[in-house]
């Protein structure tokens, strides 16, 4: 798609202004320089003295954890992405819809601490926090698809984008006028503390549970989606809603199937993270789920796999990438900065590619 | 039967499941003891009442049946009114008793609001069989006052909601009326207790004042404001001189309200320099933009090393790596000329992106923006966590806005009606239909010659420079800056006040501050709920009046022709949202609803 500029004949009346490509200067400038930045950073920060370099122990450790956050990431991911092809909305409450499930299966997790369920059963206490986090999940994506956006179905779309806006400062205060301000610290059973040695590589234990229940669930969802005839017809939605209509598709059943799904996956994630971080608080929905949006469009937003790679990608530059760009200037408390990062390369991608990596870098949903 | 008994059910239901919602976030508690009429009536007993009179007052609405409009009879009214209301106190006792069986403790390690003094409030004190009767006989007067709100006749329950809404405007308003009428010489003390609300003769008094002024208004008053309208239409010194009235009483407030609300008042400022701003990029342009807090930021900030503000450090006080020594004067010009260029810079290279993504890139730049003024990196400039502080030099005329709120006032005063004449002779220009042309329709205004690049970036630039004299403004009120004051509620909150007031409306974003900053700022009760509030407004809004409280004219004809388009699109189409589409015909909540035929 031509630019706008470039589809208007270069006209005598039209001043310089007007004629020069603007925005291609900037856009290329700017790629310049963060290329720029990018490189002398990198190579600032691996040729510092040896006393003052990261060790190889903890570059591997930053990729662990990379992986692991982008695994979950990739988790919240899906539910933005999965929604996005249906609805062409951006679920901006998702994040809050990770956080219920956190706190719901916190206080399970808490009380079973107590108790000593937890310690003694630790693998059975695991899967149950995960079923209880995903049915709360779940019912808040399916109580805030029913009031907040279906009444909102055919208006204009900045309309839903504000509504969700909306209910994600509504839920998160919610969660703060029933649970409280102050974060929660929740607890991991003692089998998941420490690290495995498999094939001689030391590998931290939750970031190992983490990185195999996110394969099982991506892998899971993906065979949902191809293989089964909801799965079909959610596809079938994604393209055209009004023809699969025409079909015999129920549009608001998958709908609300959709919503269900994602909120199962944040329900997942909410628990990882949880474990990761080992804490809850009413306000930890709002950078995860950003973060997660970024992975979805990095990734090419509505392509399941493409969330995935997101997600992971995502999390390998926010653990990596501050520390590796920007040490070598000397700035301090690099990690500070992670977010910032994950901004960065949102704005980017939606500059420079907005279809996404796995996307088919088309302008019209843009 | 007028209502059918199925929806009774789910709205009495749906009232008991909101009643519980408020419980259990804490509003009951917390302003269970905010007296607003007298000793009885306190904010939290109304909102004991609130759910099942909004639920009643909903299933009372007039519905489309098989093509035809059916208003509902004052008798039926009542009647779906009561039961809505027994079914709301049935769920919300039953909750209530709930909580006492399963022991308050309990319940508490989840949810902490649920006290004893919650329950003890919930059942009037009476325990706990006696107290749910109450309860519940509570609920169901409600529901037959929501059911007579919506289906009395005509001249009846207007001046009546006039009269209630008055009342509860004067008793919420409790810590500026009795201070206003001692400041005019006028002691009140049968109109408000002391310290608290309404007097019982105060409330009826009120009640019937605003409820006789309404039937007046119906009597003879249209007719006035027509002609105040026509000569104002076709005389523009009349309009002046209304605009120099309104001026006139804008300055006096302060003088009449003391320092305390005067305090708010200036806060109510800042954020309708906010909404201006943003009301020129979201409101004229159309562009949805939610990192609006990097130009409030900016403006703050920059304000603070152009005025020779220091950092604030663990040892003391630190000179900024780079800074000047200005008059605020001077500087506030700087400063917006510089926010004009982050605009222009911020703008250039979204300017492909539509709707949604620019709303997420923009949310991107302003985290960014908030990331980098709380980090450690930003700590030789501008102080990161710790911040700065001593922003100074703001005296003019024997001023000194920095330490009297009423002086910050005029201040910001002064800015907003710079600001509001800008957005005004602006959108009534060339530009100003340049930008409605773009909002409507990007392509179609592309090829009918406007340049979008060229007003797009205009847009930012001129929304960055007001944002930014916000900015300015709050660091000459606050003298001090920390990273938490520059967070994405400060872009939710000016997005919240431009929608509610009504999108590309000037005085709508001035009632939209007064409602989301001034009301929640003169009661600190409310402090804790403020963005909760924020939240729901917005969703309300969006689902029931789009066009906002006082709506742009040109908007309202737009969203009326789009819901015209979807109505035609739903009723041919499979999903049938014949109910949404009803529900948001501009004008209000009075849209029919269409019954399923069963």
């Amino acid at each position: 798609m031509a630019t706008v500029t470039g589809q208007r004949a270069p006209g005598s009346q039209l001043g310089l202004l007007e004629r020069l490509p603007w925005r291609k200067i900037i856009l290329v400038v700017l790629s310049a320089l963060i290329l720029l930045v990018v490189v002398v950073g990198s190579y600032k920060t691996l040729t510092l003295p040896a006393d003052e370099r990261y060790t190889a122990t903890t570059w591997k450790n930053f990729v662990t954890l990379g992986l692991a956050q982008g695994a979950i990431i990739a988790l919240i991911a899906l539910g933005y992405t999965l929604v996005y092809g249906i609805l062409r909305m951006i679920n901006f409450a998702h994040g809050e819809v990770f956080m219920f499930g956190a706190y719901t299966s916190f206080f399970f997790s808490d009380a079973w601490e107590q108790s000593g369920f937890l310690d003694s059963n630790p693998w059975l206490s695991m899967a149950l926090l995960i079923v209880i986090a995903m049915i709360a999940s779940m019912i808040v994506a399916l109580l805030l698809e029913r009031i907040a956006y279906r009444p909102l179905r055919n208006a204009p779309r900045l309309v839903p984008l504000i509504t969700a806006i909306g209910a994600s400062l509504f839920l998160s205060n919610t969660a703060r006028g029933f649970f409280g301000a102050q974060s929660r610290g929740y607890g991991v059973p003692d089998v998941l503390s420490g690290s495995w040695t498999i094939l001689g590589v030391e590998v931290n234990r939750i970031q190992l549970v983490v990185l195999i229940t996110v394969i099982v669930a991506v892998v899971a969802l993906s065979l949902f989606v191809s293989r089964t005839t909801t799965g079909k017809s959610m596809r079938a939605v994604a393209a055209d809603s009004e023809i699969a209509s025409l079909m015999g598709i129920k549009v608001d059943r998958v709908i609300v199937i959709t919503f269900a799904i994602g909120g199962l996956l944040a329900g997942i994630a909410a628990v990882l993270f949880s474990i990761t971080f080992e804490s809850v608080s009413f306000s930890m929905g709002f950078r995860p789920g950003i973060a997660a949006f970024t992975a979805a469009v990095l990734g090419g937003i509505g392509s399941i796999y493409g969330a995935a790679l997101g997600g992971v990608l995502l999390g390998l530059l926010q653990s990596v990438g501050p520390a590796l760009v920007l040490t070598g200037y000397g700035i301090p408390s690099s990690f500070q900065l992670k977010d910032a990062f994950t901004f960065l390369v949102l704005v980017l991608v939606l500059i420079f590619r907005p279809g996404g990596l796995l996307g088919s870098g088309e302008a019209e949903k843009v | 039967m007028g209502v059918p008994t199925r929806s009774i059910v789910r709205a009495g239901l749906i009232g008991g499941v909101a009643a519980i919602f408020i419980a259990l976030v804490g509003l009951y508690t917390k302003f269970a003891t905010l007296e607003l009429v007298g000793e009885q009536i306190t904010l939290g007993r109304l909102m004991i009442v609130a759910p099942a009179l909004v639920a009643a007052y909903a299933v009372t609405r007039p519905r489309i049946v098989a093509g035809e409009r059916r208003v509902v009879s004052l008798r039926d009214g009542l009647i779906a009114g009561a039961l809505t209301g027994l079914g709301t106190g049935i769920v919300f006792a039953a909750g209530t008793w709930f909580a006492d069986l399963f022991g308050v403790d309990r319940i508490r390690e989840v949810f902490i609001s649920v006290t004893d003094e919650l329950i003890a409030f919930l059942t009037f004190d009476k325990g706990i069989p006696g107290g749910l009767v109450i309860l519940i006989v509570i609920c169901i007067v409600g529901g037959v006052v929501g059911g007579f709100v919506r289906t009395a006749p005509e001249p009846i329950r207007k001046p009546a909601a006039v009269g209630v809404l008055a009342v509860l405007l004067f008793g919420l308003l409790q810590r500026i009326v009795p201070i206003a009428l001692v400041e005019l010489g006028y002691d009140a003390d049968w109109l408000y207790r002391a310290g608290s609300g309404l007097t019982v003769l105060g409330g009826v008094v009120v009640f019937a004042v605003a409820a006789i002024a309404d039937i007046l208004w119906n009597r003879g008053g249209r007719r006035l404001k027509d002609r105040v309208r026509q000569t104002t239409e076709t005389a523009p010194a009349a309009r002046l001189g209304l605009f120099l009235v309104l001026v006139a009483i804008l300055a006096i407030l302060p003088l009449l309200l003391g320092s305390v609300i005067s305090e708010t008042l200036g806060q109510v400022m800042i954020y309708v320099l906010l909404g201006l701003g943003l009301n020129i990029v979201v409101g004229y342009a159309g562009l949805l933009d939610l990192g609006y807090v990097a130009f409030f930021a900016f403006g703050a900030y920059t304000t603070g090393l152009l005025t020779g503000a220091f950092l604030n450090t663990t040892t003391g006080a630190a000179q900024p790596a780079l800074s000047a020594d200005l008059n605020f004067y001077v500087a506030v010009w700087i400063v917006a000329l510089l926010a004009a260029g982050l605009g222009l810079l911020i703008g250039a290279p979204v300017l492909r992106l539509r709707g949604d993504y620019l709303a997420i890139v923009t949310l991107g730049l302003g985290e960014i923006v908030s990331v980098i003024t709380a980090s450690k990196w930003a700590q030789p400039l501008i102080g990161g966590p710790q911040g700065m502080r001593g922003v100074t030099k703001a005296e003019i005329f024997g001023l000194n806005p920095q330490d009297n709120p009423q002086h910050f006032y005029y201040l910001a005063l002064a800015f907003v009606l710079l600001a509001a004449f800008v957005s005004w002779r602006l959108s009534t220009s060339r530009i100003g239909r340049a930008w409605t042309a773009m909002r409507e329709d990007e392509q179609v205004a592309d090829a009918t010659g406007i340049s979008t690049t060229k007003f797009k970036l205009l847009a930012f630039a001129m929304g960055g420079a007001i944002g930014s004299l916000g900015g300015a403004l709050f660091a000459v009120s606050i003298g001090s800056l920390t990273p938490a004051s520059f967070e994405i509620t400060v872009s939710i909150t000016a997005l919240a006040v431009v929608i509610l007031g009504g999108l590309g409306s000037i005085p709508g974003v001035v009632v939209g501050a007064l409602v989301l900053i001034g009301l929640p700022g003169l009661l600190r009760e409310f402090e804790d709920y403020r963005p909760l509030i924020y939240g729901g407004a917005l969703v309300a809004i969006m689902i029931l009046r789009p066009q906002g409280l006082i709506p742009n004219v040109r908007r309202t004809r737009e969203l009326a022709e789009e819901e015209v388009a979807q109505d035609a699109w739903a009723g041919g189409g499979p999903s049938g949202e014949g109910e949404a589409v009803a529900a948001v015909v501009p004008g209000g909540s009075l849209g029919g609803e269409r019954e399923d035929l069963e």
